[in-house]
């Protein structure tokens, strides 16, 4: 049982990354390799201004939220906007560009010490059924169910909302339906840092240190998570993003680092190679046909 | 005579150092239908791209209802009146039937939310296998109901001006059926269409003239009930049988008058 929660809280925020991942990609085609990393490197952000700056938790988790969002804005601009009608290979080329230039940024200045960033709330939790549940995770869970179901409804009840679907189906034909397409790609990839800052925000308590590339490992169970539930299906991603936490958890507990060192790496690897082999497309996945 | 609605002059573009338009003039008359027809590689599409503004004029002008558009996004043009019903109809797979036609409604919504309503009633009056399918997702509804919701979603917004690229390609000849059928009922209403169209047949069945292409540059623009076999061999390609029961046909088309307003909605039910 205390495995099943805690694959379901390192899930929850598998599926916030395997969020971003699928935004992107069900906008654009692109694979975001820097999707973990910008929420890493603007976590500095969090720390400088808690502990130098004596600031509440909450004003450095903002801070950090808007300057990946900051990122993704600007990534965007510069970069994706001039390669709108470039192959997808080279835009995701340009995001492992992206991944490289932030971690060169952590390494930078941030090398060689292990930084620690204030919990969001005081330790302690609360024990139900016999597992004990922290309050950051608590937090994590409660912060992550509220972001689904807000982008869940933002997409499904709002004209922008659906522009964003309609052209995430097929951007010029959304365009001639006077739906904003360079707005749409701005809020896209905004979002997408934002859900990177808010993930590593998260789980950052479970880690309890900060380096450059500290959070690499969010990337590939995020990215698992997205393939398994569908690269191109939000519900699919976080759906993806629990059960890709529950299994790892699962492998953890019951496979020593003696038998297999990183068993928790190379279950997700087992996962990714038996979801392409069996059901390419993910569990909630649209395939190429199925497109009008 | 009709004021154009929409004027081309001397429009040029292309890709790279390719030109394809050289220097194209067209005038489409508010409430007619004008079709631009031409063999592979005339430009048609590039040249309804151009007036979408999805590919840039290198020179030359478009003006919708008298004003400039030529350098305005596409979006702007659609929120100054301009509709598409883009090639092969490509509705929103994952949205419903109801999520396409808002999207379509988009300029609309964001111009005066309170149109809306009464406009979504006016499509599924027009098309009543649309409402009857509101809440399934585009991706499964037939061809022929695919075409409707690609048209409806193009009217929802009130448009002056429809620009419908290829709408028979690589569509069933059923479907094909069913589309002209959707079609001439818009054209019943009294809309003005600017159309590209490979199938000369279903093309000239809609149009009230027609601008024929060849190698960007526009070779004839005129009533398509004076086009003459000549012209149809020579642009078009089209053998003499074909042009004589083509010309026939729009001989007997150009005697029919066009019903109703278009506030007269008329029905489509074909399915």
């Amino acid at each position: 049982m205390q495995v099943l929660v805690v694959g379901l809280i390192a899930g929850s925020i598998y599926a916030l990354i395997a969020l971003g991942i699928a935004l992107v990609y069900k906008a654009t085609r692109v694979l975001n390799f820097a999707q973990a990393e910008i929420g890493t490197g603007t976590l500095y952000f969090t720390w400088w201004l808690c502990t130098r700056h004596h600031l509440p938790w909450i004003v450095g988790a903002l801070a950090s939220i808007a300057a990946a969002t900051a990122i993704g804005l600007v990534f965007e601009a510069l970069v994706i906007r001039k390669m709108m009608t470039a192959p997808r290979v080279t835009v995701t080329v340009a995001t492992i560009g992206l991944f490289s230039f932030v971690l060169a940024l952590e390494l930078a200045f941030f090398a060689g010490t292990i930084y620690l960033v204030p919990p969001p709330i005081h330790p302690g939790g609360v024990r139900i059924g016999g597992v004990f549940v922290s309050w950051s995770q608590w937090l994590a869970l409660g912060v992550v169910g509220l972001v689904a179901l807000g982008l869940a409804a933002f997409l499904r009840y709002t004209d922008f909302g659906l522009a964003v679907q309609a052209s995430a189906d097929d951007p010029v034909a959304a365009q001639l339906m006077g739906t904003p397409r360079a707005r749409i790609s701005a809020f896209t990839w905004g979002m997408a840092g934002a859900l990177s800052a808010l993930a590593v925000l998260l789980i950052e308590p479970t880690v309890g240190v900060l380096s450059p590339g500290a959070f690499n490992g969010l990337f590939i169970g995020g990215l698992t998570a997205a393939l398994v539930g569908g690269l191109n299906s939000l519900p699919g991603a976080f759906i993806g993003g629990l059960a890709v936490g529950v299994v790892e958890a699962e492998v953890k507990a019951h496979l020593s680092f003696n038998v297999i060192p990183s068993s928790n790496v190379t279950a997700m690897l087992v996962i990714v190679l038996g979801v392409l082999l069996l059901r390419p497309q993910g569990l909630l996945g649209a395939t190429a046909g199925r497109r009008a | 005579m009709s004021a154009a609605l929409l004027e081309v002059r001397g429009l040029r573009a292309g890709f790279g150092a390719q030109t394809i338009l050289h220097g194209v003039d067209l005038d489409v008359p508010e409430g007619k239908v004008v079709g631009i027809f031409g063999l592979n590689g005339a430009g048609k599409s590039v040249l309804l791209k151009v007036i979408a503004g999805v590919v840039p004029a290198w020179s030359g002008s478009v003006c919708l209802a008298g004003e400039d558009v030529t350098r305005t996004s596409p979006e702007r043009r659609v929120q100054r009146g301009m509709a598409h019903v883009p090639q092969g109809r490509q509705v929103f797979g994952s949205l419903t039937v109801e999520q396409n036609l808002r999207v379509g409604a988009y300029a609309l919504r964001r111009r005066d939310k309170s149109r809306y309503d009464e406009r979504l009633a006016q499509v599924y009056e027009t098309f009543p296998k649309l409402a009857e399918r509101r809440r399934q997702p585009a991706v499964t509804l037939s061809g022929g109901e695919q075409a409707m919701l690609a048209v409806g979603r193009a009217l929802i917004g009130d448009p002056k001006i429809v620009l419908i690229d290829e709408p028979s390609a690589g569509l069933a000849p059923s479907v094909v059926e069913d589309l002209l059928g959707v079609l001439l009922a818009v054209r019943s209403l009294g809309l003005t269409m600017l159309l590209v169209e490979q199938n000369i047949r279903f093309g000239l069945r809609l149009s009230d003239s027609a601008c024929l292409l060849q190698r960007g540059r526009v070779v004839y623009s005129g009533d398509t009930a004076s086009l003459d076999q000549e012209r149809l061999g020579t642009y078009l390609g089209v053998g003499r049988l074909l042009a004589d029961d083509l010309t026939k046909g729009l001989g007997a088309k150009s005697t029919q008058p066009r019903r109703a307003s278009r506030r007269k909605a008329a029905t489509v039910s074909s399915t």
